[in-house]
């Protein structure tokens, strides 16, 4: 009899074996935890490995590149359609040119740029810089281009809010912010608004972007007006791009 | 007239005026606003030789920069004036020696200059007058008094010299 007692392992074997018990129960806590002790302990060891910062530039670079192909289609898409639709008749070409002189503020805002007549410039044509339209040409020389700043106070130039589909008139003051005349009473713009060449355009390059709506003015008479703080920065640019007709 | 405008290579100095207005060398400017170099030449010249050349250079200045300018706002009426009137003064009394003279002369000059440009500007429907003229005008007429007693005075010193030579 005792001998039969004695394979049942007693209590006090039982209690002495604890380190398993406690491995086991670590081991349920484990699998309870869907294994979280051993995924955060590889997570800390592989760290080294990880994918470091050029994956995530090669990703960047990668989406950059869509973006830019997606663009291009859409652009080619869209000149397309408008063609149909007889907008914008010539097919334009884009001319760049060194600015060699500039008078950015002052009595005239006005730039000169390299390149003139022969290039295939002529006036009336709008000039791009990096951020978007800055002005347009006056007059051009066989090797020279006279540049009239948006901010000039004889520049006029028809403009709309993308998001409320208003157009207005951007007036130069002859300082750096122009102002936005709006033709309704209640053309619910607001500061942040992006603002662009109207898509009906036919003297400009249809949703170029001219600027952000800074402050609203609601009391101005008769209608509303706005000031627009231009996206592309005047004072520094050194090459631009002309968009000939 | 005088004799100075009969030197050639004193002549071609105003040259330098376009060149140097379209240049607009960034360091020559208080708050974006460049000097009136037309001004600045045009005084010592003037006082030097006379009202009928001081005149007719004043003109030829006007033509060329109204050329290099946007829109119809002429800078020739005033430079005709200016030119005309320093050299009465450069002729009638003691000869202008003083920096502060200079200085002073120019700052009415350009003062003038931009106050008509300013007029036109705003006449022609452009330029709302409080907004940006009063800038530039203050500006402008600042810088070019500031450089005048600089530049004129040596434009001045070289050109007496050679009229008295020649003369």
């Amino acid at each position: 009899m005792t001998g039969r007692f004695s394979r049942v392992p007693t209590l006090q074997k039982i209690a002495e074996a604890w380190p398993w018990w406690l491995l086991l129960l670590a081991l349920v806590g484990v699998r309870l935890s869907k294994g979280a002790f051993f995924a955060d302990g590889y997570a800390l060891l592989s760290r080294p490995f990880w994918p470091g910062s050029a994956q995530s530039e090669w990703l960047r670079s990668a989406q950059l590149l869509s973006d830019k192909a997606q663009l291009a289609d859409l652009e080619r898409d869209n000149s397309r359609l408008r063609q149909m639709l007889q907008l914008q008749r010539s097919s334009a070409g884009l001319v760049s040119a060194a600015v060699i002189a500039r008078q950015p503020s002052g009595w005239w805002q006005q730039l000169e740029l390299g390149k003139g007549a022969l290039d295939g410039l002529s006036p009336g044509d709008a000039v791009l810089a990096p951020g978007g339209l800055i002005g347009r040409l006056e007059s051009v020389t066989p090797t020279t281009a006279r540049v009239t700043l948006l901010t000039d106070a004889s520049s006029r130039l028809g403009v709309w809010v993308g998001r409320t589909r208003q157009h207005a008139l951007l007036v130069g003051l002859g300082t750096p912010r122009p102002r936005l005349q709006f033709l309704e009473k209640d053309p619910g713009v607001r500061p942040g608004d992006v603002v662009s060449t109207s898509p009906a355009s036919t003297l400009l390059p249809p949703n170029i972007p001219v600027g952000v709506v800074q402050s609203v003015n609601e009391q101005a008479v008769p209608a509303p007006d706005a000031l627009v703080q231009l996206s592309a920065p005047v004072d520094a640019v050194d090459w631009v791009q002309v968009r000939t007709r | 007239m005088g004799i100075l405008h009969r030197q050639r290579w004193c002549g071609a100095t105003g040259l330098l005026v376009p060149l140097l207005t379209l240049a607009s060398p960034g360091f020559l400017k208080i708050a974006g606003i460049a000097p009136s170099w037309a001004v600045l030449w045009l005084l010592p010249w003037a006082l030097v030789d006379g009202p009928a050349s001081g005149a007719v250079a004043g003109l030829a200045l006007g033509l060329v920069l109204d050329g290099l300018h946007l829109g119809r706002a002429s800078e020739v009426p005033v430079l005709v004036l200016l030119g005309w009137w320093w050299g009465r003064i450069g002729r009638r009394g003691a000869p202008i020696e003083r920096s502060f003279s200079l200085g002073l002369l120019a700052l009415v000059g350009t003062a003038l200059l931009g106050a008509s440009l300013l007029l036109q500007l705003h006449w022609q429907g452009g330029l709302p007058l409080p907004v940006a003229g009063w800038h530039t005008l203050m500006a402008q007429t600042l810088i070019t008094a500031l450089l005048a007693p600089l530049v004129c005075s040596l434009l001045l010193l070289r050109w007496r010299q050679v009229a008295s030579l020649r003369g």
